[in-house]
């Protein structure tokens, strides 16, 4: 954030940034806080005395083989559907923004997936992708193997990437539109002046433009992959088959929320957020400097 | 912009259709799952076409979800959550952009983190907060030992308490406080061209002039964008709302919340009826404002025609 | 004119006043985790509670499920929110049970002055939910167990009237209705209950060591040795013969639905599925349940009780518990067992329930026949030590780690031994942490 043109008045600065800041201390760190301390201790749900532990937690996470299959689905998960989303968003919005006839509907109705609750998309797919009485139903009867969700773990991964993807490309979408649409009139007409066509002037001009937003979409996607994943997970596999399915997501919410283990979710909730920060770390350190800011 | 392109066009409703239909599929089946009884969304088979009972299982997913009331908390939250968000947002970006002050980074990265841990994870002492939202700063007190001074000088005995339990404010709050907003003005902010600072200086106008009337209307389809997902994501939100409106009766809840306890338990010691056609026929009425509103939105997604020259 | 206005006015006041003070009702919560129409049910016996007293009312509110239900009184109870009474599921027992937050049910009734029969609970269902003195802790609420579902139509095209008693007896009817040409003789999911809990009680075999749990803390799981395992190297065999087809949401159907649709003709699955089977099945489809069977050569004991029970947690005022007391009162007596069970699948808690509802006549026909085998499968036997219950730490991770290294064994991943053995291992590491954190603890 090197901005050189800036406002001298610091104290000013602060006063614009105060309001977050005491609510992401109140109802963010505060919390956090109090399951961080947890994660030290071996707690009771209902309360009534803890033990401290100190890493013992954190040494039963690692020494869990499942936890580090858990990891590696996640990256796996992230990567996925980043990749997907963010490709056919973009494809999506690069299309819409062209601005041909009736493009308006459809940006419209390419928004709608996020609109929908994940619970219910998770459903519908669920109906699509069902072995025995979905779109594969015919091949599956044929080859039984073909397309086994309920025992193949690949086949169950690829069905919630799919899903997954689904919404998060809408989301995508709105954005690089945005952005797309933030880029003046005037620079594109110039640069068609110049003799560019549409393909050298979505790849020359406006793809660069926008790499400020390419870069957030990268940011975001990857960090709620792992945690708005948990409402897919839930209603398509259940973790399952085996536990081909479970990310750290919903390892966390199962052994916390329905285990009651409150002490386990909470040390695996500190590595998730370590793994995050290191994630992005690593974008901002070795990405960002490619984004052209100005 | 005339020009002729045919085979891109063609191509770009490719696209486009293609797109549109992958989005609709799911879609459809919801709408058909909502067509039809009991007996027949019980049948294990792809229902590719709607049944004719969309009436009756509307009226009973309205009538048993109190959907009346909740579609209105579900959107004063909603609105609540994506204009707070927008609001504060922008004004927080814009003082970690623009201004120049000691722990700036620090402060940025302690926003940032937000967005690493899930809601879900922490629920349970959020809640705590949400019951108590002052309890955080009467800790404090408590533990610097200021409670204890007060009470000696005054003879006042600090207790604040602040429930934000079956409130609005309480189902908003913790919702606005990540960082998605302020990540995606940051980086809009950082690719505006130092020149409109020095023109606006030399315009006279000190930072709030600045921000209101020259970075503003730049950031009207960025805004339009936060915007609307903020809203969606408020609209769809479940396990927090659930928890912090336990006055049914009272407050109400939100749609969302009310669809899923329209939905069958599923439990291995048995279960109720799986009238999951009247779940559906929920999912569309809850669906239909937070797509109401994209439709409405999408006129603020025009390039701007104003604009400086970049 | 204004002295008409005041009139007017005051009378307009003492009538509010009259029907304030009469309705200064005491109110109480209670939270529960049934959604959909069972939720419904719930509200209408709230509503009859309501009508049928002045003094209290009952604010019944549902959280969407079982574990949103213990989760969301986890957090109230934290900030000291809780409601009155909550709604709690078997497996969710434990945890409450060593904590300090409930008001046990003998000590809530005694308080308030009701004398409740605590011999009247059908023995099954009480020891689950009691102390180790047998005292209930809990108020059994909605209860069901583990039946065998089978297509009659389907037995008769293989000259069976009735449905076996023992699972040799069960393969060999479904090898001849796969002969038949059934392509599905029996729908299965990989669910632990019925096939870990239930055959494990019924058969009289330990699930854990130490009384099931009952006894202490440092319980182990015992399923890795014995008839469990031959079990399931049976339907594993099974499974590759054809004779069993596996049913789960991700395939397309549930056991329930692929069973209502005759597509496969025995299921394993919960009493409570009864009136769903009704509502959803095939036209003109005739099927029955039986109590699950017993292997051969096995006296028959006791099934376990599934479902939840009621809870009353502390923090609360002692108007709040009178108000408690009374509701605990009314949904024991017969005519609410009566009620409870015309619109839910869920059976009679107390023996003099089950009685009256046989006078009036409701297990005489359909669509209620064939669902007082549930009781007899409750009553098989008198309770012993391994057909009283499971009190195990951690039970939701330890059902998901067998259901996990099941699925694993279906899928040719790992040998039945192996994949039995790991779960049993892992889940004994649940076992221990639970015992940690407890340590010092008493079981009640």
């Amino acid at each position: 954030m090197e901005k050189r043109a800036t406002f001298s008045m610091g104290w000013l600065g602060l006063a614009f940034i105060l309001p977050q800041i005491l609510l992401v201390f109140t109802f963010f760190y505060w919390p956090t806080g109090a399951a961080m301390y947890w994660a030290f201790t071996l707690e009771r749900p209902w309360g009534g005395g803890n033990e401290w532990v100190g890493f013992d937690n954190f040494r039963q996470v690692f020494a869990d083989r499942a936890y580090w299959g858990s990891i590696i689905r996640s990256l796996i998960f992230a990567a996925s559907t980043a990749t997907l989303s963010i490709v056919f968003g973009l494809l999506l919005a690069v299309a819409c923004d062209r601005g041909l006839k009736g493009y308006q509907a459809f940006r419209t109705i390419f928004v709608w997936p996020y609109a929908v609750v994940a619970p219910a998309a998770a459903l519908a797919f669920r109906f699509i992708f069902a072995p025995e009485a979905g779109i594969f139903a015919s091949l599956v009867k044929a080859y039984p193997e073909f397309w086994n969700p309920a025992q193949n773990g690949y086949h169950a991964m690829a069905m919630i990437i799919i899903c997954y993807s689904w919404k998060y490309a809408a989301y995508c979408f709105i954005f690089f539109l945005a952005a797309l649409q933030a880029i003046p009139r005037s620079v594109i007409e110039a640069s068609a002046l110049d003799g560019a066509g549409v393909l050298s002037r979505v790849f020359d001009i406006q793809l660069p433009l926008i790499t400020p937003t390419f870069f957030f979409m990268l940011v975001i996607s990857i960090t709620d992959s792992f945690q708005d994943s948990f409402g897919i997970v839930d209603v398509m596999t259940d973790g399952g088959p085996g536990k081909a399915t479970e990310l750290l997501v919903y390892k966390i919410y199962f052994d916390g929320f329905r285990g009651l283990d409150y002490s386990g979710a909470a040390a695996q909730s500190i590595v998730l957020m370590l793994i995050m920060m290191v994630l992005t770390f690593f974008q901002f350190r070795y990405i960002e400097r490619r984004v052209h800011y100005s | 912009m005339i020009e002729r392109t045919p085979l891109l066009n063609f191509a770009t409703y490719a696209v486009m259709i293609i797109g549109a239909f992958i989005v609709f599929v799911p879609l459809w089946l919801v709408f058909v799952g909502a067509t039809l009884t009991v007996r027949e969304i019980n049948t294990p088979e792809l229902h590719f076409f709607a049944g004719s009972h969309l009436f009756e299982n509307l009226q009973a997913a309205w009538a048993r979800g109190h959907l009346g009331g909740r579609l209105l908390n579900s959107l004063i939250m909603s609105l609540g959550v994506a204009t707070g968000k927008v609001v504060m947002s922008s004004l927080t970006a814009f003082g970690l952009v623009y201004f120049r002050f000691p722990g700036r980074m620090l402060a940025f990265w302690l926003i940032f983190i937000t967005l690493m841990l899930p809601l879900e994870v922490r629920i349970v002492p959020t809640y705590a907060v949400a019951a108590n939202a002052l309890w955080p700063f009467q800790s404090i007190l408590d533990a610097s030992g200021l409670t204890y001074l007060i009470q000696m000088l005054s003879g006042v005995q600090v207790g604040l308490e602040w429930n934000l339990l079956n409130s609005y404010t309480g189902l908003v709050l913790p919702l606005i406080a990540t960082a998605t907003g302020t990540f995606l003005y940051r980086q809009f902010f950082l690719t505006v061209p130092d020149e409109l600072l020095e023109a606006a200086r030399m315009d006279g106008a000190g930072p709030f002039r600045f921000l209101a009337e020259f970075l503003m209307p730049l950031s009207r389809t960025n805004m339009a964008a936060l915007f609307t997902i903020m809203f969606l994501y408020a609209w769809n939100q479940y396990l927090w709302p659930l928890l912090a409106t336990p006055d049914r009766a009272g407050f109400g809840t939100t749609a969302v919340v009310e669809l899923k306890l329209l939905a069958p338990t599923v439990s291995t010691n048995g279960g109720g009826t799986p009238d999951w056609n009247v779940a559906m026929a929920g999912c569309l009425i809850v669906m239909l404002p937070p797509l109401l509103l994209v439709a409405f939105m999408q006129r603020y997604f025009v390039r701007g025609l104003i604009a400086t020259e970049k | 004119m204004k002295l008409k206005l005041l009139a007017t006015v005051a009378a307009l006041l003492l009538a509010a006043t009259a029907s304030a003070s009469s309705a200064e009702r005491v109110k109480f919560e209670m939270w529960h985790g049934l959604t959909g129409d069972l939720g419904g049910v719930v509200d209408q016996v709230c509503k009859r509670f309501n009508d049928s007293q002045a003094d209290y009312e009952i604010i019944c509110t549902s959280q969407g499920s079982y574990d949103n239900a213990l989760q969301n009184a986890i957090a109230a109870y934290r900030a000291k929110k809780n409601p009155t009474i909550v709604q709690i599921f078997d497996a969710g027992t434990l945890d409450l049970l060593l904590s300090e937050a409930y008001v046990p049910a003998r000590k809530l009734m005694a308080d308030n002055g009701y004398k409740i029969n605590w011999e009247d609970y059908i023995p099954a269902i009480s020891n689950y939910y009691a102390n180790s003195k047998g005292e209930l802790n809990s108020f059994p609420f909605n209860s069901s167990t583990a039946m065998m579902y089978w297509n009659k139509d389907a037995f008769a095209k293989i000259g069976k009237t009735e449905a076996p008693k023992t699972w040799e007896e069960t393969f060999d009817s479904l090898k001849a209705l796969k002969a038949a040409g059934y392509e599905c003789p029996m729908a299965w999911n990989y669910d632990t209950w019925p096939i870990m809990e239930q055959f494990s009680a019924i058969n009289n075999i330990p699930v854990a060591t130490k009384g099931n749990g009952y006894q202490g803390l440092d319980a182990e799981l015992a399923v890795n040795k014995g008839k469990f395992v031959d079990m399931i190297k049976t339907l594993k065999k099974g499974y590759d013969d054809g004779l069993v087809k596996i049913k789960v949401p991700e395939t397309g159907a549930t056991i329930v639905q692929a069973f209502a649709n005759a597509d496969c003709q025995v299921m394993l699955s919960s009493i409570a599925d009864h009136g769903t089977v009704t509502k959803t099945q095939k036209p003109d489809m005739k099927w029955d349940v039986a109590m699950l069977p017993t292997l051969a050569g096995v006296e028959r004991h006791n099934s376990l009780v599934g479902g939840a029970s009621l809870w009353a947690l502390q923090g609360k005022t002692d108007a709040e518990y009178k108000g408690a007391a009374a509701f605990f009162n009314f949904i024991a007596q017969p005519e609410s067992a009566l009620f409870w069970s015309t619109n839910t699948g869920y059976i009679p808690v107390t023996k003099s329930g089950f009685e009256f509802m046989k006078g009036q006549g409701f297990y005489d026909k359909a669509p209620y026949k064939g669902r007082e085998l549930a009781i007899a499968s409750l009553n098989a036997s008198a309770v012993n030590e391994n057909t009283r219950g499971i009190r195990l730490g951690g039970f939701v991770q330890i059902r998901k780690e067998m259901r996990d290294a099941l699925t694993d064994i279906f899928a040719n991943k790992v040998s039945v031994d192996d994949g039995i053995n790991s779960a049993v291992e892992r889940s004994n590491v649940v076992l221990r942490k639970f015992e940690k954190t407890y340590a010092g603890k008493m079981l009640p």
